[in-house]
């Protein structure tokens, strides 16, 4: 990992009775892309509003490159921030929207101009950079806001869900931009979502949050398949519940045992094993243990829902290909693939 | 020239019903003020009559500068607590709302027995008094005008976006909020003018004089002139008003639309 850009030490909000953030630590490297995910009222906001300035820390610490910036007011944090709704000036064009944080630096006329048609340029929108906001669609507004907020080539880059009031295909297009913009320039960036697949698409590491803290942070592929606990695993990807009958450090599933892997402290007597669909082996068999309810096409890869003799029911993800010879009703085994999944109590 | 849609029609009609509406009593006004009696002919006989009137330009002054003082007064008041209940979530603004409303609950006799009795002595023999007065009456127009615009902004997102680029709370205030907030404000000045200009009720009542009262004292002794003066007050009116909005333009609309 880079040296860090930004460090997060034991922040902390309240508002009233509620904690908005409870003692959170973060720490983003240069360059680097992490999402804060998380489901909504969790702080995300809040965090993000912090760093920038436009909030205030009841306790903890925002450092930039290793000094406290908490004494420095929102204007002096050369900080560029999009918001999750329209944020641009009405009574500027695009261009001017762009060349706001330049002009605010001092920088010339004929600089900000340069600079402003070079960012609208990158986001694809510089014949549009005469127009106004009430000229622009949501996304093009988006686009406009993203272009000014790195125009002063700012020292973190802050989205706040900037993608959550546009309609799904300008969302998908507009996340992959700004993916391939944040590599191009390097910025490093804290982009907040509280949708999963946008997190793991666009981020070198995403932080799950869960009532002002972080639950865990890693790289997608570590998050997706070593879930620290359950609230990480149900809300990043898909994930069955598959009962489980504690014996010493082994845990029976699906009638095969497995390492139980405990981290609680006093052995629960029902647990739970957390199995992600493709982590689930089917194969024909005449008398197995488990049923075919349906298989559901979805292109490349297929659902296939099943039910055990015992009468729970989960899915299985499997290629096309794999799941041709599966039909309802047919007999099948299923068993979990080594190591992965994760048992939880009940 | 855009094509007239046919759904456009019914729209066409009554706005043409409309404007008859109020151009037709207007128009014959205006055609009455020009006749004079003694030759049967036109002429601008009974507007020479009131301006030639020896306070006229007295009068019409003194309503001008109270209307001013007026909008001047509520701007200061208004303009900075609409703001500020606009930028967070108050939890006084139900109260402000509540206050502002009282001017149309409490009836202008009560207003003015109210001047009367419980103003210090140094606030009854001054004239600019009613400057307060009309603010007061202009108040609930004046302040939801102003509000609905504000609310018609994000103004609390837009000002934070400027301070994150780098603007403190003066470069703000000035370079972001007012140019954003001036259309608003404009309107409610108009309002505020407006309504002062033709205040009668509570300015007769506390037996000052303005023009609207100097107006109806001048109509008792010649009609044909009252008519002259009341089609002169609302060109006047109306000349003023486009005058300040000509001054101070929108400027968010000035960019021609281009095509895609
Ligand atoms: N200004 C505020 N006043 C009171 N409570 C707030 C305020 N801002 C946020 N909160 C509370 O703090 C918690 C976190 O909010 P937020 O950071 O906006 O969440 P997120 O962005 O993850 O949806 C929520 O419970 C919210 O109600
Ligand atoms: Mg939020």
């Amino acid at each position: 990992m880079n040296s860090a850009t930004l460090t997060l030490s034991g922040v902390t909000r309240r508002f009233k009775d509620v904690y908005a953030l409870n003692n959170l630590d973060l720490t983003v490297g240069a360059g680097e892309l992490v999402a804060l995910l998380g489901p909504s009222g969790c702080g995300k906001t809040t965090a993000l509003r912090i760093i920038a300035g436009l909030d205030r820390a009841d306790e903890g610490q925002v450092l930039v490159r290793g000094e406290s910036i908490d004494k420095l007011p929102a204007h002096k944090r050369n900080m560029g921030m999009v918001f999750q709704s329209y944020s641009l000036f009405p009574n500027l064009n695009a261009e001017e929207n762009v060349a706001f944080g330049l002009r605010m630096r001092g920088a010339s006329k004929a600089q900000r101009r340069d600079r402003a048609h070079e960012l609208l340029n990158l986001v694809g929108l510089d014949h549009h950079a005469k127009r106004f906001t009430h000229q622009l669609s949501g996304g093009q507004q988006q686009r406009v806001a993203l272009a000014r907020a790195l125009a002063f080539e700012p020292d973190l880059l802050l989205l706040d869900e900037p993608l959550s009031a546009l309609d799904a295909k300008v969302r998908a297009n507009l996340r992959d931009e700004i993916r391939a913009l944040q590599i191009k320039t390097g910025t490093t960036t804290i982009f907040v979502t509280h949708d999963q697949e946008e997190a793991m698409s666009m981020s070198d590491r995403v932080a799950v949050m869960n009532g002002g803290k972080i639950a865990q942070i890693a790289e997608p592929d570590v998050l997706y398949h070593t879930p620290a606990n359950e609230f990480v695993a149900g809300f990043v990807g898909q994930m069955n519940r598959i009962p489980a009958q504690i014996s010493g450090s082994k845990a029976r599933v699906l009638e095969s045992d497995v390492d139980a892997k405990f981290d609680w402290e006093t052995q629960p007597a029902e647990a739970v094993a957390l199995v992600r669909p493709e982590a689930i082996e089917v194969t024909p068999a005449p008398n197995g243990n488990a049923t075919v309810v349906a298989r559901a096409f979805l292109g490349p890869m297929s659902k296939v829902m099943l039910q055990t003799t015992q009468g729970f029911s989960f899915d299985a993800s499997m290629t096309s290909d794999q799941s041709a010879s599966l039909h309802s009703g047919d007999s099948v085994n299923v068993s979990i693939k080594p190591g992965q999944y994760l048992v939880v109590p009940a | 020239m855009k094509r007239i849609r046919i759904a456009n029609l019914p729209l066409m009609v009554a706005l043409t019903i409309a404007g008859l509406f109020v151009l037709f009593p207007l128009g014959s006004a205006t055609e009455f003020s020009f006749r004079t009696p003694v030759s049967g002919g036109h002429g601008l006989a009974n507007y020479v009559w009131f301006f030639t009137a020896p306070d006229f330009g007295h009068y019409l002054w003194i309503s001008f500068i109270l209307a001013v003082s007026a909008a001047g007064i509520l701007l200061v008041l208004l303009v900075p607590t609409a703001v500020w209940l606009n930028l967070g979530g108050h939890k006084v603004r139900p109260f402000v709302e509540f206050i502002t409303l009282l001017p149309l609950v409490i009836p202008v006799v009560a207003l003015a027995i109210g001047a009367q009795t419980s103003l210090p002595d140094f606030a009854q023999t001054n004239e600019f008094v009613l400057a307060f007065m009309y603010a007061v009456l202009a108040l609930p127009y004046a302040y939801r005008t102003l509000d609905t615009g504000l609310k018609a902004v994000p103004l609390r997102t837009i000002t934070e976006a400027a301070r994150g680029l780098g603007a403190g709370w003066f470069r703000t205030i000035v370079q972001v909020v007012t140019p954003v907030i001036r259309s608003t404000v404009l309107a409610s000045l108009f309002m505020t003018l407006a309504l002062s200009l033709g205040e009668f009720t509570l300015t007769s009542l506390l037996h000052w004089d303005t023009f609207t009262t100097w107006v109806t004292t001048m109509s008792q002794s010649n009609i044909l002139g009252a008519i002259a003066l009341s089609v002169f007050s609302l060109v006047a009116v109306f000349v003023l008003l486009l005058g300040i909005g000509a001054f101070v333009r929108p400027v968010s609309n000035q960019a021609a639309a281009e095509e895609d």
